[in-house]
């Protein structure tokens, strides 16, 4: 369908702009590097003394985020480029659900037992 | 050799399955039969298996539904007809064959019923109504169509070979676990949705991709025919919705198979995580299904009013807080679970709030028709009698989001007879609006009137007369799915009902009749226009049947309601265009990958079932082998010659100046 016609700067699939073999090599190298560093950083954060015990769970949040970006620009090629629009809304989207899907699940489940006699006020009265 | 199946699967001892099951199979084999000896199989593999066009493909998601329709309404038929003798005795279902009929009556009419037609449709409509000559990946669409199939086949196999489940539609542990149900229903159950759940995913892909970045000149968001937004929006929540239900699925899977502990009673397993993710899925799942009976009902209601959709900016926005919002209410199912009343008040109050979006429909619709010269052809009745009805579900939808009310109504008849109202008034009617409305673009020749109008009445009656006593016997706290019961005084309120249940069946014979007598009056129902209702969306403004590239031209939209637009500015200029000047078209080949790709997945599928490991491994061989051959393909389009073309669009444009003309000598 090579005379599908364009609305603005939406292309159809497969008909994004394409870049050269060697441009795109590079990105996706670029891409492989900075995901492997942040994953060995990573395991090193984890397994060392070197830091401040409390503050490894935080920059392993931190790091896992940053891999979740460098997945997104470099494999997923999200950019703020006006063909991009669409794909930005979906991420959106998706973060949107999972949000709700998580969060709500976290919250209802530990919301179960609300309708329960305390169970350790319970046994001690049994005991 | 072949893992848990041998003769015992049959049920030699069960007259009704048995029967049901020879039947079926002679049919399909005489069906078979004929084809061969007419020779029509060549025809049917070029033409129809392997066809990657969208129109096709819709057509074959639509009969696939109708064919299950009517295994779903004997399901129903078999357990009214139960209630309303097993007053004090046993019935004449026994209780394990009772509990399969329900649970895969509703299995049946969710996935392979009211999926495949809404999916049919919108693959039938979209890309016609946007103006493009396929969806954006035209193979996958046949992927996806075959995978749903071969769930299907799957359910009705358990017919025959080995039982269903017996656990209700959703498969609620630990009943489903292995040690409650050690048989191979639940492995049906589970493995047919899994494998069509992967067809329901890649048709939600294709039919978003398509919506998002081919649409025909001009065709930007706010001008695109609502059925493409409710599309739109419901594709958007397949894509969200169905992993959660694969995974859920995968869980339980894990748990039977292999010996997990997501949701058994014992060693740290939650039953309740099952409830919860299953209905993160199920309530998107509702409004996959009514946003694009929504859709159907705004172009019906529009083209028959001969009005513009009154509202369209707000029925967009009420469609996407919809889509939204149907994330956010999934609690509501379980109430009495025991959340609190903080969790609880949260998603009553949300669940309410859902209901503001769907009244905007309501009134909107309501302000297209006032004013308007309304036509009351078949599917306007549809629209006005799922108008009347869906009103009524919806009432009592709000009246079980109060969650005081719902621990008193919680899993009786009264919220059986509210979702079947909602279903039923919503999506079923829906489904048969659109049927009648698109039928004549599918297949050249509009369906009988007068049987249409018998179906209608049949349908509308039947349904009140079968569900407002299902509300009554719930007020008198009647629970579902009962085998036998002991209390005088729901008796009458089930008698009443499997009338109604007869009512509903005749009107299901008038539909037939209905697809009988036109396909013999073909000649005189015959459309040569393209145009049956006097439409306003761009599927009009092309031939019916349309040819396989549906435009000669990518049609130019300047506003909303394109077509009609183009008919003003045609009557207001002289009729004569320029002769245009045609293109080669390229159309994607047709491609057997869907088929033999569900081919294997249903190899694979059973296997899993009856735990045959080697017809596994060959299954999961085959589909990859199907992908990789498929992706090494070397073309994957044809042209059709500029001539071509022109012959076949003068032919349509002849017919149209023709129509015109004698009008205007009218």
């Amino acid at each position: 369908m090579s005379d599908q016609t364009h609305i603005e700067h939406d292309l159809a699939p497969g008909e994004e702009e394409q870049h050269s073999v060697g441009e795109r090599i590079v990105g996706y190298v670029v891409g492989l590097g900075l995901a492997l560093l942040l994953t060995a950083t990573s395991f090193f954060i984890a397994g060392t003394d070197l830091v401040w015990q409390p503050s490894i769970p935080v920059a392993l949040i931190v790091l896992a985020i940053a891999q979740m970006g460098v997945h997104l620009v470099f494999f997923l090629h999200i950019t703020t480029g006006p063909d991009n629009t669409n794909n930005v809304l979906a991420l959106a989207f998706g973060l949107l659900v999972v949000f709700l899907v998580v969060g709500g699940t976290v919250w209802i489940m530990a919301h179960l037992n609300q309708n329960m006699p305390p169970m350790d006020q319970f046994i001690r009265m049994h005991s | 050799m072949l893992g848990k199946l041998d003769w015992s699967a049959i049920p030699f001892d069960q007259p009704i399955p048995l029967i049901a099951g020879g039947v079926v199979l002679v049919a399909i084999l005489a069906v078979l039969i004929w084809v061969v000896v007419k020779g029509h199989l060549s025809y049917l593999w070029h033409e129809w298996i392997t066809s990657v066009d969208h129109k096709r493909i819709g057509v074959m998601y639509i009969l696939l539904a109708s064919v299950m329709l009517l295994r779903g309404g004997s399901d129903a038929i078999m357990m009214r007809v139960q209630q309303a003798i097993a007053y004090q005795s046993q019935g004449y279902l026994p209780p394990e064959h009772y509990n399969q009929i329900f649970s895969a009556h509703g299995t049946i009419m969710i996935f392979f019923v009211a999926m495949p037609f809404v999916i049919g449709l919108m693959n039938l409509v979209v890309p016609l109504q946007l103006g493009v000559r396929d969806v954006a990946f035209p193979t996958l669409n046949s992927v996806g169509f075959w995978l749903t199939a071969t769930g299907a086949l799957l359910v009705n196999l358990s017919l025959v070979i080995g039982e269903f489940a017996r656990t209700g539609w959703l498969a609620f542990p630990p009943l489903s676990e292995l040690s409650y149900s050690p048989g191979v229903g639940v492995d049906y159950y589970a493995w047919s949705l899994q494998i069509s759940g992967v067809g329901t995913l890649v048709a939600g892909i294709n039919l978003v991709t398509t919506v998002l970045k081919l649409r025909t000149k001009g065709m930007n968001y706010l001008r695109m025919p609502m059925f493409c937004w409710t599309t739109l929006a419901s594709n958007l929540l397949i894509v969200a919705a169905f992993p959660i239900l694969t995974a859920t699925l995968a869980m339980l899977l894990l748990d039977r198979y292999l010996g997990f502990h997501f949701f058994t009673n014992e060693a740290g397993g939650n039953v309740m995580m099952f409830m919860n993710l299953i209905w993160a899925w199920g309530h998107p799942e509702v409004y996959i299904l009514v946003l694009p009976a929504f859709g159907i009902f705004s172009e019906v209601v529009s083209t028959f009013s001969g009005k513009a959709l009154f509202g369209y900016r707000s029925m967009v926005l009420a469609t996407m807080a919809i889509c939204v919002i149907s994330f956010m209410v999934w609690l509501h199912h379980f109430f009495t679970m025991g959340a609190g009343p903080d969790v609880n008040a949260i998603f009553g109050i949300a669940s309410m709030i859902i209901a503001v979006p769907t009244g905007v429909k309501i009134y909107n619709w309501l302000f297209t028709m006032y004013g308007g010269r309304i036509r009351f052809a078949t599917p306007m009745l549809w629209a006005v009698g799922f108008m009347v009805t869906f009103i009524i579900g919806g009432l009592t939808g709000v009246l079980v989001a109060v969650p005081p009310a719902d621990f008193m109504l919680h899993n009786s008849m009264f919220l059986v007879a509210h979702f079947h109202n909602v279903i039923i008034g919503g999506v079923l009617f829906g489904a048969f609006a659109g049927f009648e409305y698109w039928f004549p673009k599918a297949f050249g020749f509009r369906l009988d009137e007068r049987w249409g109008k018998r179906a209608f009445w049949f349908t509308f009656l039947g349904f009140y007369i079968t569900f407002v006593p299902l509300y009554v016997a719930g007020m008198l706290g009647m629970t579902r799915r009962l085998q036998h019961y002991d209390v005088a005084a729901w008796r009458p309120w089930m008698i009443v009902a499997a009338i109604g249940m007869a009512v509903l069946s005749i009107g299901v014979i008038c539909q037939i009749m209905q697809l009988v007598v036109s396909i013999r009056n073909r000649e005189a129902l015959r459309d040569r226009t393209g145009d049956p209702w006097d439409g306003r969306s761009l599927e009009w403004a092309t031939s019916s049947p349309p040819p396989v590239f549906n435009f000669a031209f990518h049609p130019d939209v300047r506003g909303e309601d394109a077509y009609w637009d183009m008919k003003i500015a045609a009557q207001q200029q002289s009729l004569e265009h320029e002769v245009p000047e045609y293109h080669d078209i390229e159309m994607p080949r047709n491609s057997p990958t869907g088929f033999v790709c569900a081919f294997f997945a249903a190899i694979m599928g059973f296997a899993l079932i009856w735990h045959i490991w080697w017809m596994v491994i060959l299954g999961g061989i085959g589909a990859f082998a199907t992908f990789v051959v498929f992706a090494w393909r070397d073309h994957d389009e044809y042209v059709i010659p500029a001539a071509e073309v022109a012959a076949i669009d003068r032919a349509n444009l002849e017919e149209r100046r023709n129509l015109v003309s004698m009008a205007g000598a009218i």
